[in-house]
């Protein structure tokens, strides 16, 4: 079965590779079932390798397997959370391909394939990102999914804004990619290898005589930028709402739903396999700094989501917000958040596409996405209300879904005060989606007036007069573009409402990791309390938001906040500067203790 | 942000990690140690497979898996290229006035350009034996047909370069490594294993097994992934103009 494992790439590549070349002769649907069944087969055969990956499934590819402890080659590592990932991103980008169906407006004309080929190329490398044990490897398909990205993100040229988005999210991807780059390249000096788990016995090794030391700490800060620049972690998330905003429905879905949950992923993959050993850095100092910058992504996440009239930003800083929350589930070190963190990551990416492709519905319908414009007038979508709604109480936590299990699972295992950040930064974002949908769908509330309060407009994006995506303004809703988010709806409530497919999950995440227990994954007494507070915590704070919109208006400590958002890329790679500094001050103490 | 602040963040946040690096790079094992566990490796299979030329046999048999995510990389880019450098909705094509080319120019161009694609493909079919391969030669060659714009005009060098082929071209060249790539599995071996063809004789032409396969594939992704990059950008430079009409 490992044979395989390479397939799992390659077969979307190749899928593009063909749509490119043929595209333009076929017509349009038949390029996109094309595509849809490429993305279908890979998600198949993750599925299929999946009951085989315990023990986990190891590749080398092109044969070259170890000689004598030794190999020239580079490895894959089929374990439960690699393929499950595998699986994830290849029915979003599925799901991704049927909203888009026929109705997205796709240029260059006369290149039917164009869009869906690039669909393809993205998800080939988060797949070849996710199966990756060879560091270096890790590294190409993290450039592969990144430039695709940029591209994607930019694709409607026509709008200034599409192409700022673009920029900044390259710049700052780029800035990333090359520090890990540079992290690699001290790595490789020390070690002389470049799979994961060879170049952390390398480290061990080099640590007999003298301890970790900084030529550790350094790799460690230099690859964990690059992993949380596309995590979106604070200080280095403000590509994230530029680029979300802007980029195309579809694509946000894949953004938001799994590509910044990979970066998260890269950071439990690359600590635990490389640096997690006597001579990489002490668990202690990359807990404190992994659950510290998660606690600011949770907080600034939260915040800023609050305060956005543009629904499409609002959801972009509601994944900062739940990818904070990723983060210290996977920074506390601890067998059970690992399990409640996949299980969170599986939830949200069907909650988070799920919103995407409501939100995207408004904006082919009305065009606008801005909050207080649509106030009432969405009355009649009443199906999309409803889902839009539902949406917003899975993200806050509601029992049975998926993000509800999830949250609970890694509340009871991260304890004390963390757990705070887990209900309100769930309540928060729920709240301010739950705000939208009772504003937009159900015209609650006073109608907003236009530039009330005292700041200008240029701290605010409103999301009025975007393009509708489709070839002209909708007026009816056609049928893809509502399933694709019930479904994903429905996904997210199976993975957390059908028993024993917590346990599957957990299971697999444990056999992958390193630590050698196994326990329950289950709901508890506990968790649907915490989830149920979360829950009511956000209908009432949206209750209060709707009907007295002054309360919680925006008060001016939150400005310099919203200030920082600046759309300026050089405040943000400044920012990203700090943020590696900061990284390595955090994990200093190991290194001269 | 004001400039000011902008300018002490770089400063704090540039000043540690200028420190973290001094200090690690302090560790790195001095310069010309005879301690080289990756090359030693390297060289060791390059041989056992008959491939005169270290890097290629890195590059397209020992870790071909890389070069096959930097190929699409490329692919990738091109393609991003292809649809974010379109004709936006308000611009306009208007192709350029031919124009006189100094004789000596043209001379020159005209002679050195079949010579520099010659160059160009003789630096792809080496690959496997001297320095070179598919990438670097499949930029000289691309450029090389560039000497047509310099020599002639821009009509010229559109003749000569019909883009759509090209495109096509890019894509079926990506398109054959990956099925060399699945062709292994096919076999019964590993993906992108070097096991289908006979090694040949060290340092021929046909030596090195698949190697000189995949590198000609790059060869020709190369050449027209360039073509067509520099295509969009010389569009945009000549031929794509602002305002929506004539």
């Amino acid at each position: 079965m490992h044979r395989l494992l390479p397939l799992l790439p390659a077969v979307p590549l190749l899928g593009a590779g063909l749509l490119v070349a043929g595209g333009r002769h076929v017509p349009r649907p038949v390029a996109e079932a094309f595509a849809c069944v490429a993305a279908a087969t890979t998600a198949a055969l993750a599925i299929v390798l999946l009951p085989h990956s315990s023990p986990p499934l190891v590749e080398w590819v092109g044969g070259w397997f170890p000689k004598g402890g030794e190999s020239v080659g580079i490895v894959l590592l089929g374990d439960g959370v690699s393929l499950g990932l595998v699986a994830l991103v290849s029915l979003i980008t599925l799901a991704a391909l049927a909203y888009s169906w026929h109705y997205f407006d796709e240029p260059p004309r006369g290149h039917a394939g164009t869009f869906p080929a690039l669909i393809l190329l993205f998800q080939g490398g988060m797949c070849g990102f996710a199966i990756a044990g060879d560091l270096f490897n890790l590294f190409v398909f993290f450039e592969l999914m990144s430039v695709v990205a940029y591209a994607l993100t930019g694709y409607r040229i026509d709008e200034a804004r599409a192409v700022q988005g673009g920029v900044t999210f390259g710049v700052v991807n780029s800035l990333g990619a090359y520090f890990m780059l540079m992290g690699i390249a001290l790595l490789y000096a020390r070690t002389g290898e470049l799979a994961m788990a060879k170049i952390g016995h390398g480290l061990d090794a080099a640590a007999a005589h003298h301890g970790p030391d900084a030529l550790a700490l350094a790799g460690f800060v230099m690859v964990l930028t690059g992993l949380l620049v596309k995590a979106a972690a604070v200080p280095f998330q403000f590509w994230l709402p530029d680029a979300h905003a802007v980029a195309p429905t579809p694509v946000c879905m894949l953004l938001s739903g799994v590509m910044v949950e990979l970066g998260a992923y890269g950071v439990w993959r690359v600590y635990g396999t490389v640096f997690s050993g006597p001579g990489g850095v002490p668990a202690a100092d990359a807990s404190r700094a992994l659950v510290v910058l998660g606690v600011l992504t949770g907080a600034v996440g939260s915040v800023m989501c609050w305060y956005q009239r543009h629904i499409k930003r609002l959801l972009a800083f509601s994944t900062i917000a739940h990818t904070g929350l990723f983060l210290v589930g996977i920074g506390v070190l601890k067998a059970e958040a690992d399990d409640g963190t996949a299980l969170y990551i599986l939830g949200h990416a069907g909650v988070k596409a799920a919103l995407f492709a409501c939100a995207g519905i408004l904006l082919d319908r009305y065009g606008s996405v801005d909050e207080l414009y649509l106030h009432g007038r969405a009355r009649r979508l009443r199906g999309v209300g409803v889902m839009f709604a539902v949406g917003a109480l899975a993200l806050a936590g509601l029992p049975p879904f998926g993000t509800g299990l999830g949250k609970a699972v890694s509340e009871e295992a991260v304890g004390g005060p963390l757990t705070v950040l887990y209900v309100a930064a769930s309540a928060l974002t729920g709240a301010a989606v739950l705000r939208v949908a009772a504003r937009v769908f159900l015209g609650l509330g006073p109608r907003p007036e236009e530039g009330d309060g005292e700041e200008s407009d240029e701290d605010e994006t409103s999301g009025a007069d975007e393009e509708p995506e489709t070839q002209k303004r909708l007026n009816h809703v056609p049928l893809p573009m509502v399933a694709v988010p019930a479904v994903l709806l429905a996904a997210a409530l199976v993975v957390g409402a059908v028993p024993g497919f917590a346990d599957m999950v957990g299971h697999a995440v444990e056999a992958a990791g390193t630590w050698g227990v196994f326990s329950s994954v289950h709901w508890t007494a506990t968790g649907v309390l915490l989830d149920l507070l979360s829950t009511l915590l956000a209908v009432g704070l949206a209750m209060v938001a709707v009907t007295r919109p002054g309360l919680l208006g925006a008060p001016g400590w939150a400005l310099p906040l919203r200030r920082l958002q600046s759309g300026h890329v050089g405040d943000y790679v400044a920012w990203l500067l700090v943020g590696t500094a900061l990284l390595g001050a955090l994990a200093l103490p190991g290194v001269l203790g | 942000m004001n400039p000011r602040t902008r300018l002490w963040l770089v400063v704090l946040g540039g000043g540690g990690l200028a420190a973290l690096l001094v200090a690690a790079c302090l560790r790195l094992p001095v310069f010309g140690g005879p301690w080289h566990p990756y090359g030693d490796r390297a060289v060791r299979a390059a041989l056992a497979r008959h491939t005169a030329n270290t890097v290629a046999s890195v590059n397209f048999d020992q870790r071909a898996f890389d070069t096959m995510g930097e190929m699409t990389i490329l692919f990738g880019a091109v393609l991003g290229c292809v649809v974010l450098l379109r004709q936006a909705r308000d611009e306009h094509r208007d192709p350029p006035a031919p124009c006189e080319v100094a004789a000596p120019v043209r001379r020159y161009a005209l002679i050195v350009l079949p010579v520099a694609l010659v160059t160009g493909l003789y630096v792809i079919a080496h690959g496997q034996l001297s320095p070179g391969g598919g990438f670097q030669g499949g930029v000289v060659a691309a450029t090389a047909l560039h000497l047509m714009y310099l020599g002639a005009d821009y009509a010229a060098l559109e003749r000569i370069r019909p883009i759509e082929a090209y495109e096509i071209g890019d894509a079926l060249s990506a398109s054959a490594y990956l099925v060399l790539g699945f062709a292994g599995v096919l076999a019964g071996s590993a993906f992108l294993a070097n096991t289908l063809l006979p090694y040949g004789t060290f340092n021929m032409l046909s030596s090195g097994g698949t190697v000189p396969l995949l590198n000609a594939a790059i060869g020709m992704e190369v050449a027209c992934a360039v073509v067509v990059l520099l295509a969009r950008f010389l569009d945009q430079a000549v031929e794509i103009e602002e305002g929506s009409g004539e």
